[in-house]
């Protein structure tokens, strides 16, 4: 059983959690060019390395931010929202 | 009893109705089993399943939560995922970090949801599934449903868990205000009756079966 750490209810099951994709910051839709803002809604990275990601813990609905490193899928660190990244 | 009554009733009212429970005196809405037949002690002493949905509970979350219920004199517990005791009998939980969960006397509801709410401070609807487990063989009926060792609660009494039990989003603590010490359980009452026939089929493999709140306290 492969286990995630969730910053408030801690070690469970993952069956727990859901992923919710890579954080994608947003560009300034005003500033940015077309094909910046193309980018940002057609295209997805899926290139294998270490990213941030949404995760929930949907027994309790704990959103948290994952360091995970796709190419060996290790969680490196979890935390929430707002504690220093 | 009159089901077609408009009152209040338990999420899994169908299932206990089929059992021909005796119900709490008349005129106590919502109205809670207080037996089934003569072998519920039996029952409660191997794995026992009592609906408490009955319960008088309230909701509320938001940042303000904590100093609001605070002011109003209640033992606002520190840690997430931890509760206390409230004075007269019920209990006040903290589900994560600004949720929190009362149930106890109907006065203290009531007040709580007709007070006016501070600043961030918001109102959470509490329509649950309440059960009690208890019983010699009840960690045999959590190990077959949850992925989560509730042993440890026995030694944090203040330690509640919100973990996934048979597929379902529960809310788990171990109290001893019964005179068996028990697992009380919260779920969202429209998975109330999957989970009840889930937990009753389990404890009756086990030798137990469903209680009444007589064979509890």
């Amino acid at each position: 059983m492969k286990i995630m750490i969730c910053p408030v209810n801690g070690p469970r099951p993952v069956s727990e959690f859901f992923c919710w994709g890579e954080i994608r910051p947003m560009p300034d839709p005003d500033t940015c060019s077309d094909d910046e803002w193309a980018d940002y809604v057609f295209n997805r990275n899926g290139a294998p390395g270490v990213k941030k990601e949404w995760w929930c813990h949907s027994a309790s609905n704990t959103w948290f931010i994952v360091e995970r490193d796709t190419e060996k899928d290790v969680v490196l660190r979890t935390y929430l929202y707002g504690e220093a990244a | 009893m009159n089901v077609n009554a408009p009152v209040l009733l338990s999420p899994v009212h169908a299932a206990l109705l089929a059992r021909n429970p005796v119900w709490s005196e008349a005129g106590v809405t919502p109205p809670a089993v207080l037996g089934f037949d003569g072998n519920d002690a039996q029952r409660a002493a191997a794995v026992g399943i009592a609906d408490l949905s009955h319960l008088p509970r309230a909701g509320a979350k938001g940042p303000g939560t904590a100093d609001w219920l605070a002011a109003m004199g209640l033992p606002v517990p520190l840690q997430p995922n931890s509760w206390n005791q409230l004075p007269d009998g019920g209990l006040i939980a903290r589900l994560g970090l600004t949720e929190f969960l009362v149930e106890g006397d109907a006065s203290i509801t009531d007040t709580l949801m007709q007070t006016d709410r501070a600043a961030g401070v918001y109102p959470v609807l509490r329509q649950d599934a309440s059960f009690a487990l208890c019983g010699a063989r009840v960690n045999e009926l959590l190990l077959q449903t949850c992925n989560v060792d509730f042993r440890t609660l026995d030694a944090e009494p203040s330690k509640l868990i919100l973990t996934s039990m048979a597929g379902v989003g529960v809310t788990i603590l171990y109290t001893r205000t019964f005179t068996h010490p028990c697992y009380r359980l919260w779920c969202d009452g429209t998975y109330g009756l999957y989970l009840w026939d889930t937990l009753v089929g389990i404890a009756e493999e086990l030798g137990g079966g469903c209680i009444g709140l007589n064979a509890l306290r």
